[in-house]
């Protein structure tokens, strides 16, 4: 379980406002600036929560304040009812870090030392090691760079090791920052299923960063934005979603080519007299509530491409509504894409 | 702490030392070349302060074994102190960096781990000071039997220097976690000090004596314990002290150092 509580986190900055001469050579004033202000959240044992934010929103510096590394200015962190920044090195014990940026492990050693450098240091006794190595070896697909150096290790490779090297002590909690930085697609997808079998069979709590939005999707069941240094949203995908508000993108393929084009001719002069409204001019009233949640994109031939926003009408208002013009052939929707929603936000 | 505890962490430190060895062994070129370099430079260091001593005979009273004496000892602290410390002296590197963050991760005290890095045996050095030690001390104790109790106090006042200099280091380093960059600071604490220490305090200035004994205390390391041990001028306090000093001056780093990790950065991301 993580438990952050008023998360708070205070820079001291070179003072904008002091005259730039005396900024220059000698002067040392600072001004305060929070990197980090008042974020509390709880993840329950076993969940998979996402954590993102665009750069510079305090993500990195909640990351570390929750790892033990850098101390709040105010409130605390609890990893299993453990405060790291009292107790860090008992916290440290149920705690593993992933950092997708930088390696921790032993660049010029084989892969293998590492193991046995981190087993020292976390007092595993021989049989313990043996056996975890062995689990780990096998879940990561491991083997056949065993005993390669790390600094010649694929990044692929090396992330799949450094993230044996966060596990080996068996940590109850996994903080992963950017896991999958810079991995190819079919790495990425190699680091995702790894990751769900470990928080799936192993029950373990873990916080994951990216900025891949399929990450998020295909992993999380919990997402928290911050942005600014404040928590922004926390809470599940779809409830982001329908919050942000994208709308949903309809391709309507009609029988006959004329019903399309009376359609789309009806939608294009309903969208003209909404941005005619927007101008301040009257404009008739909108035909019907449900029209007025559907734009219109592109028409080709028998299909309409268009944007609906589902807030406003449900997808079978807007086929009700198209059907009146003629009979419907096919139907594709898709939902915004999440990497978009996101953006929204940020 | 308990028992237990320090029995996993010297198993660790172990560990890691050997560790930190092999990474520098796969570069085996490198490391006997840094090896000799630094063994001739020292070597040529004191060839310049011999040409002087013959030159003159004395430096205010001190002979040339003496003045070895005191230039054997100062080199073996060092290298001790960078032997079993060597990145301590490189924390500038891990601020700047933020590579601190993962030390930080461990169940084990990170100024542990951090003086397992980039371990470097200074054997150039410690080979160098060790023989420069055999000759002072047989030409100062020529056909005397009490060089068999000047060796034992000479490994403890090389010990207690080193600790000393651990202490000078630590608290220079310390002072990063405030300052960020601390490389010039480095150059006046350590690397000036020592160079001054390594000839006999009586040259200097009286405000550059007091500087050296009272604020920046590298007279404790070699030439205060000489007094005693060589010159038999002064009593066996000044040895003590020596020890005392060095005590006090790596009690006063730790905390600052503890103090400091609470004021840790790190850096963007």
């Amino acid at each position: 379980m993580i438990e952050a509580i008023g998360l708070t986190k205070e820079f001291r900055v070179p003072d904008p406002d002091a005259s730039a001469k005396r900024r220059g050579l000698f002067s040392r004033r600072s001004i305060p600036k929070q990197a980090v202000s008042d974020i509390s959240f709880t993840i329950p044992e076993g969940e998979f929560a996402g954590f993102i934010g665009p750069n510079g929103a305090g993500k990195s510096t909640t990351i570390k304040m929750l790892s033990g590394i850098l101390h709040p200015t105010q409130g605390e962190v609890r990893l299993g009812g453990i405060n790291p920044h009292r107790k860090r090195k008992e916290a440290a014990r149920t705690l593993g870090v992933l950092f997708g940026q930088r390696t921790q492990l032993w660049w010029d050693l084989p892969l293998r030392d590492s193991y046995d450098i981190l087993a020292a240091m976390y007092g595993l006794t021989p049989e313990r090691k043996k056996d975890r190595i062995e689990e780990l070896e096998n879940l990561l697909r491991l083997s056949d760079f065993m005993d390669t150096p790390v600094r010649k290790l694929s990044l692929g490779q090396r992330m799949r090791g450094d993230l044996a090297a966060a596990m080996l002590h068996e940590p109850s909690i996994l903080i992963l920052d950017e896991p999958t930085i810079g991995l190819d697609a079919a790495s990425k997808r190699d680091i995702r299923s790894l990751l769900r079998d470990i928080n799936e069979r192993m029950r373990t709590t873990i916080l994951l960063t990216t900025h891949d939005m399929d990450d998020i999707e295909q992993l999380c069941g919990r997402v928290l934005v911050i942005s600014k240094g404040k928590l922004d949203y926390d809470g599940g995908i779809a409830q982001l979603r329908a919050r942000i508000g994208l709308p949903a993108v309809m391709e309507v393929t009609f029988r006959q080519a004329e019903s399309a084009a009376a359609a789309a001719g009806e939608l294009q002069s309903l969208g003209d007299s909404a941005t005619e409204a927007a101008g301040g001019l009257h404009g008739p009233e909108p035909l019907s509530p449900a029209a007025a949640g559907i734009r219109l994109k592109s028409l080709e031939d028998r299909t309409l491409v268009l944007e609906c926003d589902l807030k406003t009408s449900s997808s079978v208002q807007v086929l009700r509504e198209l059907e009146k013009y003629g009979e419907l052939e096919d139907i594709r929707m898709r939902e915004p894409e999440f990497e978009d929603v996101v953006h929204k936000l940020y | 702490m308990n028992r237990a505890e320090w029995s996993r962490f010297m198993t660790m430190y172990r560990i890691l030392i050997r560790s930190s060895f092999r990474s520098r062994m796969q570069y085996t070129f490198n490391f006997w070349v840094g090896t000799a370099a630094a063994a001739i430079i020292n070597a040529v260091e004191f060839a310049l302060l011999a040409v002087v001593l013959h030159r003159f005979g004395t430096i205010q009273g001190w002979s040339i074994a003496e003045s070895g004496y005191l230039y054997a000892v100062i080199t073996l602290s060092k290298a001790m102190y960078r032997s079993f410390a060597s990145d301590v002296h490189h924390l500038e590197k891990y601020l700047v960096s933020g590579d601190l963050d993962g030390l930080l991760l461990r169940p084990a005290p990170v100024l542990l781990i951090l003086m397992t890095q980039n371990f470097s045996p200074r054997f150039g050095e410690t080979l160098l000071g060790a023989s420069m030690l055999a000759i002072s001390l047989g030409a100062i104790f020529e056909d005397d039997p009490a060089i068999w109790t000047a060796i034992p106090l000479t490994v403890l006042a090389i010990a207690s220097g080193a600790v000393l200099m651990f202490g000078i280091g630590l608290l220079t380093a310390s002072s990063g976690f405030w300052l960020t960059r601390i490389d010039a600071l480095q150059v006046l604490t350590e690397d000036a000090a020592r160079t001054a220490a390594q000839y006999p305090l009586t040259i200097y200035p009286g405000w550059l004596q007091g500087l050296l004994t009272g604020l920046i205390p590298v007279a404790f390391i070699n030439y205060m314990p000489a007094l005693y041990i060589i010159r038999g001028t002064h009593g066996a306090w000044t040895l003590g002290l020596s020890v005392a000093v060095s005590g006090v001056m790596l009690l006063l780093s730790l905390k600052l150092w503890k103090f400091g990790l609470s004021r840790y950065q790190s850096t963007g991301s």
